[in-house]
């Protein structure tokens, strides 16, 4: 009898467990972050889930691939019906594909529930809005600008520049000093972009330059004509390290660690890679390149959380997301937040100087200016990217450059629907 | 001799009664062994490709629930509205021409130099055909780093044997990303025929060789009327795998130029993958798939066809 009972209990428990386990909500979460990041996150996660017992997250990732790699990640996961609750994506045209296929949830109802539109600064509001909805929560604000060696300005007298005159000036002086002014890669074409991007907000000025993101001026203009001359120049004078055009971005870094180059255009994630580099963080420093315009802009881009349209859990995936959006969270995990745009939540400036310098600039609500891969859908892009390396390897002139990426629009635009 | 042929033609064919098999369960018995490698078969390979087929005839993003027949539009763009496409297609028959010739050549070299029993034969031939067990991916990083015009090992020899003016951006020209891929595909891929060819050499019997020294032939002329010949069942292997090789590639190209710079080193493969998966046109893309595929088979399969009845 005795062993009956036991054999009826064991039963009992064994279908029962499923049931428990089905109870709980589990939330999947999307991201490329690195092993490092990871362990930063895992807290972070451990605590919603304590305050939250009926929810358990689980976070996949897909580290180091970048815009490369992930989305096509997470495009297959959603084309096979899987697709994670909550998941990272940039900002701008690389979330468009996901939104146009109806694959991302509209937020708009969220973020009246949550208010989530008081907690960032209105330019990254403005970034994420598609079409006039809300698809995205941000998780970080970049901005980015020159990582410069302090060292190598004090050394030959250097002054940070205020105009786009005055830093021709100190990139004239650092070549008679046998140092290149900067250093890009120009494999995957967006490091050598950024330049581009720098030079076409000093030659056209931010209405411009907003319109030709936007396809609403033609880009055989005088003024991208200069911006491409610019990039040419620079080229010429040698204040570029030559023979950049296959160069990794990650690798362009090296001739600044070796003191051959003085400075390269980098976002905050420059800092850890500095320190990880086992360089001396006292030797760099930040500017943001001048314009030469007002508002004088720099280069940013969001990044931010979405949820899935097929997220069996929408309600509970929004309230991860509040909970992780909010300053109390932040706050109790700074090194998991490096270099958010919530108001309020700022990184340990002693520890990181530049990020603090950067992130004070994000939250501030400068006007910035989005790179132009995230203006863009990607196959646009690469013709953007074409052109530029065919100006780069003299392959192209400048008044080419400008006049055959306008043809690549003007046939991008008669391939979309009407 | 004849009569007996004739004996044999003039007699009457009698078709024999067929019998009808009994059937029994244990006929069944080698089909349950095929059973699991065909349906991993049917599943994993002939199912998607009729898919992709079936996708090819469609303008698709790749996730959404909507999908527009547009017939053999995708196939047509290739040919007449892809100037990128057709620069790949130049791309990849060059490539093909390289690997027919070079890599097999060098590899027929390696073996016939192998095969003469030198002393060191067997270190000579793992070091040779290494390269060969490297994954693809980590021989266009590695070279990709050797190319690197700043820190690269090629540009530091050159500059440290006193040739530092032919130091330079070699995956950053136009004229010679390409070359410089396709050199990195000769070191990683001799490996292969050298193997193929070498087994081939020593199954070539040695009275051959004798008959036609007491014949008076020389080393050319063995080469020629024996040596080749005796090697047409390698031929068939390596070349055919050289022509499936040279359309198929993608991993270098990928690693080491992604297409670059501007689109000069873009190749049927790499264009496929940034149609469908960069560019979100996965009918385009399984167009171009099929585009890969029906060359490789138009080449590869009269070749092997008419070399193995040979």
């Amino acid at each position: 009898m005795k062993a009956l009972m036991l054999a009826v209990l064991g039963a009992v428990a064994v279908m029962a467990t499923p049931a428990l386990a089905q109870d709980k909500v589990q939330l999947r979460l999307a991201t490329v972050f690195d092993g490092p990041t990871v362990e930063l996150w895992q807290p972070v996660l451990d605590d919603f889930m304590k305050a939250h017992p009926d929810i358990e997250v689980k976070m996949d990732t897909v580290a180091g691939s970048g815009a490369a790699v992930y989305p096509d990640v997470l495009r297959t996961a959603m084309a096979s019906g899987d697709p994670p609750d909550v998941f990272f994506m940039w900002g701008g045209s690389i979330s468009g594909p996901f939104i146009k296929a109806g694959q991302v949830r509209p937020l708009d109802d969220d973020y009246a529930k949550y208010k989530w539109g008081e907690r960032f600064p209105q330019w990254i509001d403005n970034r994420l809005k598609i079409d006039g909805k809300m698809y995205g929560v941000p998780l970080h604000g970049q901005g980015m600008g020159m990582f410069y060696r302090t060292d190598i300005f004090k050394a030959h007298n250097l002054e940070v520049p205020k105009t786009y005159a005055e830093f021709e000036q100190v990139c004239s002086k650092l070549k008679d000093a046998g140092i290149y002014c900067a250093s890009t890669g120009g494999k995957f074409g967006w490091h050598v972009m950024r330049l581009v991007d720098y030079f076409t907000e000093t030659t056209c000025g931010p209405d411009v330059h907003d319109q030709l993101n936007a396809l609403k001026v033609s880009w055989d203009q005088p003024c991208v004509v200069a911006a491409y001359q610019r990039l040419r120049d620079w080229i010429d004078k040698g204040w570029l390290v030559p023979n950049f055009l296959n160069v990794a971005p990650d690798d362009s870094r090296i001739p600044v660690y070796q003191g051959q180059a003085a400075m390269v255009l980098e976002g905050p994630w420059m800092e850890p890679a500095i320190v990880q580099a086992e360089q001396d963080p006292a030797n760099f420093g930040f500017f943001l390149p001048p314009t030469d315009h007002a508002p004088d802009r720099y280069s940013a881009f969001p990044e931010q959380w979405m949820i899935s349209a097929g997220s069996k859990h929408p309600d509970q995936a929004a309230m991860f997301i509040d909970y992780i959006a909010s300053l109390d969270t932040q706050k109790a995990h700074p090194e998991a937040f490096q270099g958010s745009p919530l108001i309020g939540m700022k990184p340990d400036c002693t520890k990181t100087p530049i990020t603090c310098q950067i992130v004070d600039i994000v939250q501030s609500d400068r006007p910035a200016y989005p790179p132009t891969d995230q203006a863009f859908v990607k196959e646009l892009m690469d013709s953007f990217f074409a052109v530029q390396d065919g100006i780069i390897a003299g392959k192209l002139t400048p008044a080419d450059g400008a006049k055959q990426f306008q043809e690549q629009v003007d046939a991008w635009k008669a391939k979309q629907p009407a | 001799m004849t009569s007996l042929s004739t004996s044999a033609a003039a007699a009457p064919v009698r078709a024999r009664p067929r019998r009808r098999r009994k059937f029994r369960w244990a006929m069944l018995t080698p089909y349950l062994f095929l059973a699991p490698a065909l349906i991993i078969y049917l599943g994993f390979l002939v199912y998607p490709m009729l898919v992709s087929l079936y996708t090819s005839f469609f303008d698709w993003d790749g996730m959404s629930k909507t999908m527009t027949f547009i017939g053999f539009g995708n196939y047509i763009n290739i040919f007449f509205g892809d100037e990128v496409a057709r620069q790949a297609l130049v791309n990849n028959i060059v490539w093909t021409l390289g690997c027919l010739i070079i890599p097999t050549g060098i590899g027929l070299l390696l073996a016939l130099a192998l095969n003469r029993g030198l002393r060191g034969t067997v270190v000579l031939r793992t070091l040779f055909y290494a390269p060969a067990v490297l994954p693809l991916v980590a021989v266009g990083l590695i070279w990709g780093w050797m190319y690197n015009p700043n820190f690269g090992a090629i540009n530091l020899i050159l500059r440290s044997i006193g040739l530092g003016r032919f130091a330079g951006g070699w995956l950053s020209g136009y004229d010679t990303a390409m070359p410089s891929a396709f050199i990195t595909y000769v070191w990683a891929s001799i490996g292969f025929p050298m193997i193929l060819y070498l087994a081939g050499l020593q199954s070539i019997a040695k009275e051959y060789y004798e008959a036609a020294r007491i014949d008076g032939a020389n080393g050319l002329q063995q080469f020629r009327h024996v040596t080749l010949p005796g090697l047409g069942e390698s031929h068939v292997i390596v070349l055919s795998l050289a022509v499936i090789g040279g359309f198929k590639v993608f991993d270098l190209i990928y690693t080491m130029t992604y297409g670059g710079p501007g689109r000069v080193t873009q190749v049927l493969g790499t264009w496929m993958y940034f149609q469908a998966f960069q560019y979100y046109h996965a009918g385009y893309g399984a167009a171009l798939a099929w585009l890969i595929a029906v060359i490789i088979l138009v080449i590869a399969i009269p070749y092997i066809r008419h070399m193995s009845k040979d």
